[in-house]
């Protein structure tokens, strides 16, 4: 996959945003400071912020371009987000959170079948259940399994887990694993955390107030 | 009580109830307009649904009286192009109970929507929900607690209304004579013993409907 | 030397002697009652201040406690319960008008009723009236209505309105079909037309008395102007109206 990011400028409190790279790792790790622009990065690839300028493509589709005028709405654009507070839909039971972007799976593979995605992120016992009753790591495997069911092309993830412990976490980084290894699906994932973007990252991409400030190997940019 | 009494207290709860209904749809569609988005005019939208609050209801009842009698605008065409009669008879009644609790639930149901976040909106999006679907399955069930409380206070102010509805409902008896415009009645007739069991049977409805609308808001606790 | 002192005479003494007079009267003496008073003010020095309003609510603001000198009703019952409540200053009560009542339409209705009668008819859907139970218009046209045994099959029919003036304001704005008042109501107003006049004798008794309040506190300026209501000019101006003056 390729995302482009061209020439984008989005302005925030107290800096713009400004981004021109290309994304085309299987996962590229976006890191800095709080405050730093990162989730703005996340919403205006998820089309959920419009850039004053600039444009954004996705392997060979245009999602945006200012100079035309040219909005593609999230609803659209095939690109699944996991916030930093998962958003889980408290009304909602986890089966009726997991399929609410569900698509039925094309004829060429199971590997979005909803039985599929649950085994894979073992939640197969939660179903029924309700959200706000599930652990810091079962909500959170819901969450990777909802978005992975809407079949994306790309999957954002914001800190998903910050909230978590470490001990948590390292038995969280096998299911993200399983994302890209088992769904083919390229991740660009936020976090401050070092460990994680060791862990996972081919590329790590440093954000400081809204500009690009280094790019690198993991172990090239963490220090 | 007398049976005229009754008959009284029986039309109040109709009307107020019927207006209650009638002013649902818009005033859910007003009150997602205002919160979640903006537009040109929209302070002027504002400030016109929140007018009934403020002026008082005699000259509320005066506008509506304009508009709506025989050589009025709006009740010219009602009359001669669908043979509906609108002041002086019940219909009257349920116009001036629903201006004067429209704001009331706008600003209520307001509240309730911008008290969900809008983050649960944002990932329905993601997951390819178009704006009706996101309203109907996510804002419209998550703001519903705020939305009843909204319909509550509606009612109670319905069961209320004098002033608008004395100036354009006139007090005809058994066609528009609510429980206040009988208390009223009875003052000027000198009958204060009669208004009293018409006086403690509208405190006490009233009472009660706040009273639930009161609960009913409080386990709205926002999420 | 003469007309300085003159002046100042006339200034003190309309300076002391100005009382200011609370009169609460019936809403159908509002115009003829103001253009007494530009007379009466002139002449007497004293300020008029009017509050008018159905006789029945008027009675009830005085039993209330509210702050009068003079008391003019369109009716003697309204009078009658005051009196009985010992709030009129004794011998200052009479009786000096008399009214008729009429059917008007707004000037522009092409439904003209031609007698009571015509108004059980289904095209006369809505009837002005003052307050039937209370208020004196809407009392007399009732006891029109039943002498003539059209109350049941018009009842239906009536909207009741506060006081006379606001039966009138009905009918002008067209939301009735017509409605009864009285004639001097109708004789003010170019946008309604008299459809039936009621000739004094068929109808019911109308009288209009005045009566001096026991709580003035200013008992002789109030007599003084009870005495002119029923002198010379103040008929002459009542009659103009379209009042019957009673001898």
């Amino acid at each position: 996959m390729s995302l482009r990011l061209h020439n984008i400028r989005l302005p925030l409190a107290g800096f713009t945003l400004e981004i021109d790279a290309t994304l085309d790792r299987p996962i590229a790790g976006i890191f800095g400071p709080s405050g730093a622009g990162k989730t703005s990065l996340l919403d205006l690839i998820a089309g959920l912020r419009r850039p004053v300028a600039g444009a954004v493509q996705l392997d060979d589709r245009v999602l945006f371009d200012a100079a035309l005028s040219l909005h593609v709405p999230p609803r659209l654009r095939r690109i699944g987000y996991v916030p930093q507070d998962l958003a889980l839909f408290p009304h909602l039971n986890v089966r009726a959170n997991l399929v609410y972007g569900y698509r039925l799976p094309v004829t060429e593979n199971d590997l979005f079948a909803l039985e599929h995605v649950v085994e894979v992120m073992e939640i197969a016992q939660l179903l029924d259940r309700n959200v706000t009753t599930l652990s810091g790591g079962e909500q959170q495997r819901v969450a990777f399994a909802r978005a992975i069911l809407s079949a994306p092309r790309l999957l954002l993830l914001d800190e998903p887990m910050s909230s978590l412990d470490s001990r948590l976490k390292t038995r969280l980084i096998p299911f993200l694993q399983r994302i890209r290894d088992e769904f083919f699906i390229p991740l660009i994932y936020v976090t401050h955390d070092a460990r994680e973007l060791a862990a996972l990252c081919d590329e790590v991409l440093v954000l400081e107030n809204g500009r690009l400030v280094e790019r690198g190997l993991p172990a090239e940019v963490l220090v | 009580m007398t049976a005229e009494a009754w008959q009284i207290v029986f039309f109040t709860i109709e009307v107020s109830a019927f207006s209650t209904l009638l002013i649902l749809p818009l005033g859910i569609a007003v009150a997602w307009l205002i919160a979640r988005r903006d537009w040109p005019g929209k302070a002027v939208v504002e400030t016109l649904v929140m007018l009934p609050l403020f002026v008082p209801p005699v000259a509320t009842g005066l506008v509506l009286l304009m508009l709506f009698g025989r050589h009025g605008p709006l009740g010219s065409v009602l009359q001669h192009g669908f043979g509906l009669e609108i002041v002086f008879t019940w219909r009257a009644v349920v116009l001036a109970c629903a201006v004067m609790s429209f704001p009331l639930l706008v600003r209520t149901a307001q509240a309730a929507f911008q008290g969900v976040s809008s983050r649960f909106e944002d990932i329905a999006r993601t997951l390819g929900a178009s704006e009706w679907r996101v309203f109907g399955t996510i804002s419209l069930p998550l703001a519903m607690r705020g939305i009843v409380a909204g319909a509550v206070l509606a009612f109670a102010r319905a069961m209320g209304e004098f002033g608008a509805t004395a100036v354009v409902a006139g007090m005809i008896p058994r066609k528009t004579m609510t429980i206040s415009l009988s208390i009223y009645q009875n003052i000027q007739l000198g009958h204060d013993a009669a208004a009293l069991p018409l006086l403690f049977v509208s405190i006490g409805v009233v009472f009660v409907t706040v009273l639930c609308g009161q609960i009913i808001s409080m386990r709205n606790r926002p999420r | 030397m003469k007309l300085t002192s003159l002046l100042l005479s006339l200034l003190i003494s309309t300076s002391i002697s100005a009382a200011e007079l609370a009169v609460h009267a019936a809403a159908s003496l509002t115009d003829a009652m103001k253009e007494i008073a530009v007379a009466y003010e002139k002449e007497s020095g004293d300020k008029l201040q009017f509050n008018f309003g159905a006789s029945s609510m008027l009675a009830r603001q005085i039993e209330e406690g509210a702050p009068a000198d003079l008391f003019f009703s369109a009716d003697e019952a309204k009078m009658d319960a005051l009196e009985k409540k010992a709030l009129l200053l004794p011998g200052t009560r009479r009786s000096l008008l008399s009214n008729s009542l009429v059917i008007v339409v707004a000037a522009d209705a092409t439904s003209v009723p031609k007698s009571a009668a015509d108004l059980t008819k289904a095209e006369y859907k809505k009837l002005a009236l003052a307050e039937p139970q209370t208020v004196p218009a809407g009392i007399y046209a009732r006891e029109y209505l039943q002498k003539v045994g059209l109350w049941d099959a018009i009842k239906e029919k009536v909207v009741p309105t506060e006081n006379v003036r606001a039966a009138l304001a009905a009918v002008e704005s067209g939301n009735v079909d017509a409605g009864i008042i009285y004639k001097t109501d109708s004789l003010i107003s170019k946008k309604v037309k008299i459809a039936v006049e009621i000739p004094a004798a068929e109808g019911p008794k109308i009288s209009y008395p005045v009566a001096v309040l026991k709580s003035s506190k200013e008992p002789e300026r109030a007599k003084k102007f009870a005495e002119y209501l029923a002198g010379p000019k103040a008929r002459a101006i009542f009659a103009k109206f379209g009042f019957i003056v009673t001898k």
